[in-house]
């Protein structure tokens, strides 16, 4: 004890209070800091709305609410005629397709390499989705286009029509003649490149699942199939969905190698294995050479994407919401 | 601390005279148990009886849940764990390979520390594992669900709540809860892994209560920590030591007059 004290003494007398306003001044500057990022974020945000709503007021101007249902797109014409509803119809369509094909594949290979895959597999599938997500967009682009596109045009879409020839609605979906560019091309490769985000998010949040939990279920006889439905999935619902809307929001706005593979075309057909487009993949292949009414019409159709996104997500809460409702939580 | 501190006579037929054997329900037999290299389980003999109650205890490490968890092959859901030897339920080899092990859980439920009520309903915890087993209709699942939880002695905090969550419970009601879910499934066997050691006191006295009860249609298996729980509760005790089971008795003559010195020496708290 004695020691101690006197090493306190040969520190000098010491001044609390002045030790504490120090400490003040720190907190305060930290608080400020982080306030000032935070604001930043809906500095940003505003910026950007503002600016695309300047940007589209002309085209808003000239074509009003009928913009979003006119599907003819000629901004060469005099004066240029612009809609919204191919990109758009081709954005929904494509991301849509995408998740139906990435949801299921996803949480299947979550599923897989959490609960059944064998440890020496499981490096192997879980590096190989990682790098997945690491493939620079303008590459799927490319093999879409040389390898995929030949192949649906080919050889899957002959096989699809054959088989659904003369069913009503799934008939006209797959008619058409063959195409490399298509809807249905740009939406495989979407598939393809979200679904690192669904697997990830998914794996993490597997395993967040108290394994005793799991056990306990297994305890009453379970199979692996009926934890996984009963438990795993019920636990990690809300952790599943942002994934998935996480994916979603790529999907719906992926532009590189959307353009080089849906080809471009305003025109709205009933066929999946029509060409089509998006609304990123219509700005960005028109918006260098767009002046005028054209850009405008051009920023308008971004806003709408904004818009879209902000609905999609807007729903997905929603639907969480009711979820926990509706789990009595 | 010379004498020992546990009392026994609050379980009545142990007081005084030592119990009518039992017959065998369990039978291990040179049971051997391998986390990978680890050797965890090492030559373990004994029996449990039909509707009887066998406590282990033991320090941490010991073991005692590791020999639970063979009961229901709950390990092997992991890997690189492996056991040897013989373990018989009636007529079932426990550990034949082939063994349909959703079958054995079936019959040999588990009670776990902490509670672990599914993301469900309550009325859905219990239906649950019912449904996996049986096509019943709904009036039918009522009834189950209703004596499933009169049997986890819930039944009356929770009726007029049947669809809120299971996670809404407290603690001590949600561990009633899966206790209810394991009976409902009607099991043969209940293993219970330190039912208690998450719970409050009133909780612990519901729970050891029912355990009770439970023993009249269930044979049981409980590992705890608490001695006095031990005492209170069990028929048979067994006491486990660093992989091996030192001593297997009639509770009374464990908690009384242990015939291995290690025994006495961690009834009494010198160690563990």
């Amino acid at each position: 004890m004695a020691v101690e004290s006197n090493v306190i003494d040969a520190a000098g007398p010491y001044d609390r209070a002045k030790a504490l306003s120090a400490f003040k001044l720190g907190d305060l500057t930290f608080y400020w800091i982080t306030r000032l990022s935070a604001i930043s974020v809906l500095l940003i945000l505003g910026g950007i709305i503002v600016s695309l709503i300047v940007g589209a007021f002309p085209a808003m101007k000239e074509y009003g609410i009928s913009f979003l249902w006119t599907q003819r797109w000629a901004p060469s014409a005099d004066p240029p005629v612009l809609g919204a509803l191919g990109p758009m119809y081709g954005t929904l369509v494509t991301s849509f397709i995408a998740m139906l094909i990435a949801i299921p594949v996803g949480l299947g290979i979550a599923i897989f390499l959490t609960e059944l895959c064998p440890q020496w597999l499981r490096r192997p599938i879980g590096m190989a989705v990682e790098l997945l997500a690491g493939i620079p967009s303008i590459i799927y682009g490319m093999w879409g286009f040389f390898v995929l596109g030949p192949f649906l045009a080919n050889t899957f879409q002959p096989f699809m029509i054959k088989i659904f020839d003369g069913v009503p609605v799934l008939g006209a979906i797959f008619a058409g003649p063959p195409s490399y560019l298509s809807l249905f091309n740009a939406a495989l490769i979407l598939a393809i490149m979200v679904l690192p985000f669904i697997t990830s998010i998914s794996v993490d949040v597997f395993k967040t699942v108290p394994p005793v939990l799991k056990e306990a279920a297994y305890g009453v006889g379970c199979t692996t199939w009926e934890v996984v439905r009963s438990v795993v999935i019920p636990y990690t619902r809300v952790g599943i969905i942002g994934g998935v809307m996480l994916a979603l929001g790529r999907a719906l706005g992926e532009t590189m190698a959307v353009t080089f593979i849906i080809g471009n075309s305003f025109r709205i057909s009933s066929s999946i294995f029509a060409p089509g487009t998006t609304i990123s993949a219509a700005i960005a292949s028109e918006f260098a050479e767009s002046d005028g009414l054209h850009q405008s019409g051009l920023i308008l159709l971004g806003l709408l994407l904004f818009v879209l996104t902000f609905f999609v997500l807007a729903a997905a809460r929603l639907m969480l919401l009711r979820l926990e409702k509706k789990a009595g939580k | 601390m010379t004498d020992l501190s546990v009392s026994v006579s609050s379980n009545a037929h142990l007081a005084s005279q030592p119990l009518p054997e039992a017959p065998a329900k369990v039978t291990v037999r040179n049971l051997n148990f391998y986390y990978g290299e680890h050797h965890a389980l090492k030559n373990i003999n004994l029996t449990l009886g039909t509707n009887r109650v066998t406590a282990f205890i033991g320090p941490s490490g010991c073991g005692k849940s590791t020999l639970l968890r063979i009961f229901n092959r709950m390990y092997d859901l992991y890997p690189g764990q492996r056991v040897t030897g013989q373990l018989m339920l009636d007529q079932t080899n426990i550990l034949d390979p082939k063994l349909d092990l959703n079958l054995l859980r079936a019959r040999v439920g588990m009670v776990f520390q902490k509670p672990t009520p599914f993301p469900m309903t309550i009325y859905e915890n219990i239906a649950f594992g019912i449904r996996l087993y049986e096509k019943i209709s709904k009036s039918e699942m009522d009834d189950r669900v209703e004596k499933a939880l009169r049997g986890g002695a819930l039944w009356n905090e929770v009726k007029d709540k049947l669809n809120a969550s299971g996670l809404s419970l407290s603690g001590g009601q949600q561990q009633r809860l899966c206790i209810a879910r394991t009976v409902a499934v009607r099991p043969e066997v209940i293993l219970f892994d330190e039912p208690c050691s998450a719970l409050d006191p009133i909780s612990t006295a519901k729970v050891e209560e029912l355990i009770q009860e439970l023993s009249e249609n269930y044979t049981i298996a409980i590992v705890t920590h608490n001695m006095q729980q031990a005492a209170r509760v069990s028929d048979k005790t067994a006491f486990m030591y660093l992989g091996e089971l030192i001593e297997f008795d009639d509770t009374s003559k464990i908690f009384t007059s242990p015939s291995d010195r290690r025994t006495q020496d961690y009834i009494t708290g010198r160690f563990g």
